[in-house]
């Protein structure tokens, strides 16, 4: 008993499932309690010491069926002995094969009866079509590195079959027939599991526990270049920064200083104790929220860039009093209202569809700065940040400058993000070097590691 | 008075009025055997909490729960030194001290007195017993249900190791306090947030799922033994149907129980769409979810 959960554990850990060696010695001590000859409690002791989390509890229930149920001739692993010889010398001809791969050993092994390297083989295709960047076709990825496991597999089968034809008049017949089903029962074994290998896509949560190795793909990546897929990645990644952040916050709170003594209550309170302060009292100060109030260029490149940043701004939504979004082309509307009514995604989407703009103009910051000057000018106060995200290209039209400068005597401060890379910030028409002079922070924010570090400095 | 066997937890939960599968049974059985926690996981309203009540009815022993939540900390959950009475006593008895100095000649002397008689400001009498404590030093064995462990700080569940493990607990002013009795802990969680490895790695875990659909029916008629038969067998298969939908919030068994209540004191005898319709609100608790459904109402009453 102990040797066949030793080697699940083994099995499991070669399929990427972490267990601990205090785990495995609970799940011994357990399997005593236990009738392990039924199944269901011989299970549960199993689930209950190695599948500690939901995600976890998929993953085993497959490697569970698998090796109980799948690979159940392990049991009577190796070989009878009345083919044992001839076993050898057929496992020796398979090893002749003039092009062996790194998948046939393994192979091998597995059809002596060792399936760890294979199914470390299995594991490494799967994991591997999650790490590799491809282009166009890039779905065929694990199909083709299956492929030349299936070659082999039916390599093999072709040796066996002439390898005992070959070795007609040295055994008798019923050793051929049990080699022959005996290699063919493994192989089947091993294609079977190379077939209904669980896909990588419906492992979906299993994601998230490598979201760490995603960030450091993503983070670089230029917003724009992003696919409709890696969006979706992307705010999986965004949403799990946005956790991390807000439990940084929270601890914030929790921890901050607690401020001077305020002698008034202190005293107050002492009366209680016949005079003695047994409750000191501090003149506690919550650390101050911020007041956001978001410009958006939505026009064409800009817009990639933004709706991480309004994404996250939103999910962040706690960290601040109040968030006040504006996007603007040629004209200016507030968009707050969907993200009230609406989840930040969904919102997101209806913001480039139904704000009421003119999506078709061009760029027009001038007429912008002055329609928010007419409108939403009270939306500023002493406590406001005000963020603008845009790439300052004017078209040519004026500027306003001057209103950009009022805008600054209002508010607390202004960061301008600009989605280009610095480079080209000063050339043709944009207006960066005059803006520029108004804003108290220029950032350059086209991928996810700017977008973080500039939300981290805005939160903490 | 503990518990047999696995098919010994299932027969004296079932009455308790609790039915499980039997994967939940071995998991409680093996903490009963062991004295490890068990730390249960599942949607909300499956019963997680239940269980420990349970099992608490099952084996008569006292149910102590620490509900937990955001900023909940040692001095709400374990104990609090009561500095108020300490010192009130210290006023009254006053004149005793002045008793016990008298005679004594000099200042070491003195305090050599006091130091005798020290142990009177620093003892138990002056604690006040929070949950852990209250579990920890109890003179019979009991249930203890820390209740929504991920909804603490992680700081909290970092100081959770220490009594998990060994069932001991430090109290700076009187030294380290070990359990009278090992209780049977049960710490639930709602996948707000996942647990530390290290917490992790001292439970059993058990996962509980929406009820398979027999055990659904079970469960039913054992809560409400008012409900006909055929009524249940409609009520499991539209929750059922109505879970395989995409919802913001499933409903779970706690729903499922309610409905049924429900269904009864409008004296439903049989669910038609209409009944369904209008006792939606009793099963799904956000509007969107309540839309989704009545737009899938035919298909669900119609497997029904």
């Amino acid at each position: 008993m102990r040797n066949l959960i030793l080697k699940f554990v083994s099995s499991a850990r070669a399929a990427g499932l972490r267990i601990a060696t205090s785990e495995v010695m609970d799940c011994l001590d357990q399997i005593k309690h236990v009738d392990v000859l039924d199944e269901p409690q011989f299970a549960a002791v199993l689930r209950a010491n190695f599948a500690k989390s939901k995600r976890e509890q998929n993953q085993f229930n497959h490697l569970y069926r698998l090796y109980f149920h799948e690979l159940r001739e392990d049991a009577e692993m190796g070989f009878s002995d009345s083919i044992a010889d001839h076993a050898e010398t057929l496992l020796e001809a398979l090893r002749q094969n003039p092009n062996p791969g790194p998948e046939l050993p393994a192979l091998l092994d597995f059809v002596t009866g060792d399936p760890l390297a294979y199914l470390d083989l299995l594991r490494r295709i799967q994991s591997d079509g999650d790490n590799h960047q491809q282009g166009l076709g890039a779905n065929l990825g694990s199909m083709v590195r299956r492929l030349p496991i299936m070659l082999a597999i039916d390599r093999s089968r072709k040796v066996v079959d002439l390898f005992l034809l070959e070795h007609r008049d040295q055994m008798p017949w019923e050793t051929r027939r049990d080699l022959k089903k005996h290699f063919n029962q493994r192989l089947d074994v091993a294609r079977r599991l190379l077939t209904t290998a669980q896909l990588p896509e419906d492992t979906g949560p299993r994601k998230i526990a490598s979201y760490e190795k995603r960030l450091a793909r993503l983070g670089e990546q230029s917003f724009n270049s992003l696919t409709p897929k890696e969006v979706d990645e992307m705010r999986a990644v965004i949403q799990q920064l946005v956790r991390k952040l807000k439990d940084t916050v929270g601890r914030r709170y929790a921890k901050r200083p607690r401020g001077l003594l305020d002698v008034k209550k202190t005293l107050r309170r002492s009366m209680q104790y016949q005079g003695i302060p047994m409750q000191i009292v501090f003149r506690k100060r919550p650390p101050r929220k911020g007041r956001i109030v978001v410009l958006c260029d939505v026009s064409g490149s800009v817009w990639s860039s933004a709706r991480f940043m309004l994404n996250m701004l939103y999910s962040l939504q706690a960290c601040f009093t109040r968030v006040r979004s504006f996007v603007f082309i040629a004209g200016i509307d507030e968009v707050t209202h969907f993200f009230e009514t609406f989840e930040v995604n969904q919102a997101i989407d209806k913001v480039l569809r139904e704000a009421d703009l003119a999506y078709g103009a061009s760029t027009d910051y001038g007429l912008t700065l002055r329609e928010f000057k007419r409108r939403y000018l009270d939306a500023l106060n002493k406590k406001t940040t005000l963020i603008i995200i845009g790439d300052g290209r004017t078209n040519y039209t004026n500027p306003e400058v001057e209103i950009l400068d009022e805008m600054r005597e209002r508010s607390r401060r202004i960061i301008w993000l600009n989605p280009e890379t610095e480079q080209f910030w000063y050339s043709g028409d944009s207006e960066m070097r005059t803006y520029e002079a108004c804003c108290h922070e220029v950032r350059a924010c086209r991928n996810l590691n700017q977008l973080l570090n500039f939300i981290q400095d805005l939160v903490l | 008075m503990n518990f047999e066997s696995v098919a010994d937890v299932a027969q004296r939960l079932e009455k308790a009025e609790y039915i499980c599968s039997k994967e939940i049974a071995t998991v409680v059985f093996l903490a009963a055997a062991t004295g490890k926690p068990i730390l249960v996981e599942g949607p909300a309203g499956v019963g997680k909490t239940e269980l420990a009540k349970a099992v608490a009815r099952s084996l008569q022993r006292k149910i102590i729960r620490l509900q937990c939540y955001e900023g909940l900390d040692e001095a709400k959950a374990l104990y609090e030194w009561e500095y108020a009475k300490q010192l009130l006593y210290t006023q009254i008895v006053k004149a005793k001290i002045d008793d016990v100095l008298s005679g004594t000649r000099t200042l070491s002397e003195a305090v050599e007195r006091i130091a005798s008689q020290e142990d009177a400001f620093f003892s138990e009498r002056f604690i006040q017993p929070r949950p852990l404590l209250q579990a920890i030093s109890a003179d019979k064995p009991v249930v203890l249900l820390i209740d929504e462990v991920d909804k603490s700080d992680p700081e909290f569940e970092a100081f959770l190791l220490e009594i998990l493990s060994d069932f001991q607990i430090s109290i700076p002013e009187l030294g380290t306090k070990k359990a009278v009795h090992r209780p049977f802990v049960v710490l639930t969680s709602n996948n707000f947030r996942d647990m530390s490895d290290a917490l992790k790695r001292r439970c059993i875990h058990l996962y509980i799922d929406y009820p398979e659909r027999s055990l659904e029916k079970r469960i039913v008629e054992l809560k409400i033994p008012a409900i006909g038969e055929r009524l249940t067998e409609q009520l499991v298969t539209s929750v059922r149907q109505i879970r395989d939908l995409d919802l913001k919030k499933k409903p779970s068994i706690s729903e499922t129980l309610d409905w049924a209540q429900s269904l009864l004191a409008l004296q439903v005898e049989d669910l038609s769409p209409d009944v369904v319709a209008d006792t939606l609100n009793v099963i799904l608790k956000y509007r969107s979810d309540v839309e989704t459904v009545r737009d899938n109402l035919s298909t669900i009453v119609n497997h029904a």
